[in-house]
Parts: structure tokens; C-alpha cells; sequence
């Protein structure tokens, strides 16, 4: 019976430690060496999707922590990605608080919404209070990807939730 | 009207303060508290530099340990692949070339520097590189923004800011952050790159800028100029940061530069430490 639960906290852990190990690690989703233009925002996915469906997994404490941690690995600003994940945040709580029930193509609707937001607010901070400079034409493909890629990924952890942590959403 | 608003009203409120069951923080109260940080971090007051520089280290540390399984991977696959197709042996010679071709371009560059007269190059003030620090990389995470790698030396061994870094004698980029134990290297291909460059049998000057592409672009050349292909371009000098000479890559027909040192390959590089003439950032 314990062993049980601890392999359903276990999984239940799973999203925010792939959060975690996303901010932490080398491991990216920018896959320049195969195709120049291509580059995603995985967390920013995780972060709606579970905000979305299972709020309970992502504590917005962590979200901020692991935000932070993005920060120092990527070289910018501290807080500028715990502001962005925390907007992203924001509007998945919005949706679930102002939606009965929520399918792909309204999650992937609204994740549009959180998207601009929260890269909205990164990129303007960074370019006002910052001297890093950023292409424009990256952030278009990099917002493009992260937003064509929504539902592969939605799939993927609809798929995760199912098998591992059970049906019944938020 | 006025419930569709206070439906709105709620909903908003709720979002950015409620706190739900397994919820410690409202996203509204860690908001105020990233904005702090971050203003905090812009307007960097000398307590939280040196934090920073302090969670910079720690963190740094815990990605290399983290990144462990991503190195080792692809790592055990090579290693399989190379003893069975005899790559390596293939590699071992690469690398003598590389050696050779280094020394080439050398000798390149001092010809083109005496058929100049030595007018073109200003290069009275370089001092010599006699201190170089041998770092490892520790993070080399391929950011569609930024293009830096982090390495296991800092203030410690003497790094400070600007410093350039190479491999195999070839420029790769310049520190733009020293913490006690570690650096980051802001590389070539990096949108906030610019170098002052010369090349070809006129010393053409001009500025290596990146794009953050793979290939760094030559800007503000004479006007008119043609571009040919396969003509080494070395760091100048003139700007009192980089050791003028240091070869860098090779140009292409549209303006791009091929790169001697592929970015996304970089394990061991040296940081030599020239202290920059000129102030950097």
C-alpha cells in the first residue's frame, strides 16, 4: 500500500520535475542543428497544461523557483522568466476558473492568449531594462513553434494523465 | 452588464490571489516578488552581485551534474559507433590537420600583416600572451536567444570580464560575467557579438557581427565590396580586446563567416588573460 502511493507521488511529481530538470539542465528544445529556425518553449507547455488540468501538481511556488533557475542558466535578468511562467499561470487559472470544461482546441485557443502574454512581458522587459538584445525574428519562431506544437504535446500529457495520475481534471 | 462584469471581477481576483489546497503562494504576491528581484538584478546593487555571482556558481555546478546523463548518451553512442567504423582513427588525423592548418593561418596573417607595412594594423599596445587559463565547459545549453557556455573557472584564476577565449588558437568569444568559480563566454554567432575583424591582402577592416545563426556576418566594409571566397579572417586588435591576429574562420560569397570552431562543440577552451585596454559592456 505505501510502496503504491509513493509510485503515484511519484508520478504525480513527474511534471514538476521535468519542469525542474528542463530549467536546470543542458537539455534543450532548440533544435537549431537540425533545422535553424526551430526552437520551442516546453515549460511554458507544462506549465499551462498542468495549471489547466491539475493545479494542484504545479505549486506556483515551484513555477517561480524553477523560473529562477532559467534565469541563471540562461544568462537573463533574474525574475524575467518567473515573471513570464507566473503570467502564464495567471491565465490558465483564469480560464479553469471561467471554463465548465475544456477541450484541446479551447485549451489551445486560450494557450495563444498566455503565450503573447508572457512573452509579451519577457521580451518588453528585456529590451527596456536590459542591454541584451534579442532577434526578433527568433522570438516570432520560437513563439510559432511553441504554439504549433501545443496539441502534440497537450496529447502527450492527456495521455500521461491517464495512464499515471488519473481522469478527473481540476 | 453588471454581472458579466462581476463574473469577470471574481474570476480575475480569484486567479491572481486564491490559493488553492496544495498552494503556499497567490501568483499575485510572487508577481511583487519577481519584479523586485529583477529590478533588484538590473540595477544591480553590490550585495545582490555578489549573491548572484554566488547562486551563479551553485547552479552552475548542479546543471553540470544534471546534464550528466545528456553528455553521457550521446557519448557511449560515438564510442560504440567509432570502434566499429574506424572513425577514430579518421578523427585523430582531423585534428593533426586542424593543428597544421593552424600554424598555415598564422603564417598567413604575418605575411599579410608585412605586406601592409604594418599600417593597417594597430598593433603597438597588444600585450603579449604569455597567461592562458585552460577551462572546461560546463554548460553548453543551446539557447535560441542567447549563444554563451558557461566554464569552470572564474575570478579565482584571474578571468575578469572581456577576456577573450579560444580554442586550438582559434577566437571563440569573450567572458561577459565572471563569478568566484565560473565564467560566461559570450560566443561569436551571439546577436550581442561584435569584433573588429581584417582580412584579405588589403587588410580589409570591418566587424564580425552575429546573428545568433551559426554563421556570423561581416558589416561595415568598403563600400562596394566583393566578397571571395575562402579568405581568413583574424581579429584586428583595434579594439584593444581581442590579440590582433587571432585567426577566426573563413568568409563565404554572401558575407557569412564559416567559423574554425563549430559553437556547438566546444568541451575544453582557454582564456587568455589579457586584461582589455578599452572598457567592455
Amino acid at each position: 500500500m505505501a510502496k503504491g502511493n509513493i509510485i503515484k507521488k511519484f508520478f504525480a511529481s513527474g511534471p514538476l520535475i521535468l519542469l525542474y530538470y528542463l530549467s536546470i539542465s543542458e537539455l534543450d528544445t532548440n533544435l537549431e542543428k537540425l533545422f535553424e529556425v526551430f526552437s520551442l518553449n516546453l515549460q511554458i507547455i507544462i506549465i499551462y497544461f498542468w495549471i489547466i488540468k491539475r493545479p494542484n501538481l504545479m505549486g506556483t511556488g515551484h513555477i517561480f523557483f524553477a523560473g529562477l533557475i532559467n534565469d541563471v542558466v540562461m544568462g537573463f535578468p533574474l525574475g524575467i522568466s518567473s515573471l513570464s511562467y507566473l503570467i502564464v499561470c495567471f491565465v490558465g487559472n483564469y480560464v479553469r476558473n471561467k471554463s465548465v470544461n475544456t477541450t484541446i482546441a479551447s485549451d489551445w485557443f486560450t494557450f495563444l492568449i498566455a503565450l503573447l502574454f508572457a512573452n509579451l512581458l519577457f521580451f518588453s522587459l528585456l529590451n527596456n531594462f536590459s542591454d541584451v538584445a534579442i532577434s526578433y525574428s527568433k522570438i516570432g519562431y520560437n513563439t510559432f513553434f511553441t504554439l504549433f506544437l501545443f496539441p502534440v504535446f497537450w496529447f502527450l500529457f492527456h495521455l500521461y494523465q491517464l495512464s499515471f495520475i488519473g481522469s478527473q481534471d481540476a | 452588464m453588471s454581472v458579466s462584469r462581476d463574473d469577470f471581477g471574481i474570476a480575475f481576483r480569484s486567479a491572481l490571489l486564491q490559493r488553492g489546497a496544495t498552494q503556499k503562494f497567490s501568483i499575485f504576491s510572487l508577481i511583487i516578488v519577481a519584479i523586485i528581484i529583477f529590478f533588484l538584478d538590473i540595477y544591480g546593487f553590490t550585495a545582490v552581485k555578489t549573491a548572484r555571482s554566488f547562486i551563479n556558481d551553485v547552479v552552475y555546478r548542479v546543471t553540470y551534474l544534471a546534464s550528466a546523463p545528456t553528455r553521457l548518451f550521446p557519448g557511449i553512442n560515438q564510442g560504440v559507433a567509432s570502434h566499429f567504423n574506424l572513425k577514430k582513427e579518421n578523427e585523430e588525423l582531423r585534428k593533426v590537420i586542424e593543428r597544421y592548418k593552424s600554424l598555415d593561418l598564422n603564417l598567413e596573417y604575418i605575411s599579410n600583416e608585412n605586406k601592409n607595412l604594418k599600417k593597417v594594423l594597430n598593433t603597438e599596445n597588444v600585450e603579449s600572451v604569455s597567461n592562458i587559463v585552460l577551462a572546461k565547459v560546463l554548460v553548453d545549453r543551446n539557447s535560441p536567444f542567447l549563444k554563451s557556455i558557461i566554464i569552470n573557472k572564474g575570478s579565482k584564476e584571474g578571468i575578469i570580464k572581456g577576456m577573450p577565449v579560444t580554442q586550438n588558437k582559434y577566437l571563440i568569444g569573450r567572458i561577459v560575467e565572471t563569478n568566484y568559480l565560473s565564467s560566461r563566454v559570450l560566443l561569436l554567432n551571439d546577436l550581442n557579438s561584435r569584433i573588429p575583424v581584417t582580412f584579405d591582402e588589403k587588410g580589409t577592416q570591418a566587424i564580425l557581427t552575429g546573428g545568433g545563426t551559426r554563421k556570423p556576418t561581416l558589416s561595415y566594409l568598403p563600400e562596394n565590396y566583393q566578397f571571395v571566397e575562402d579568405v581568413t579572417v583574424f581579429a584586428s586588435g583595434k579594439d584593444g580586446i581581442f590579440s590582433a591576429g587571432t585567426p577566426i574562420g573563413k568568409t563565404k560569397d554572401n558575407g557569412e563567416v564559416e567559423l574554425f570552431v563549430d559553437p556547438n562543440q566546444l568541451s575544453f577552451v582557454t582564456v587568455n588573460l589579457i586584461k582589455p585596454t578599452k572598457e567592455v559592456f
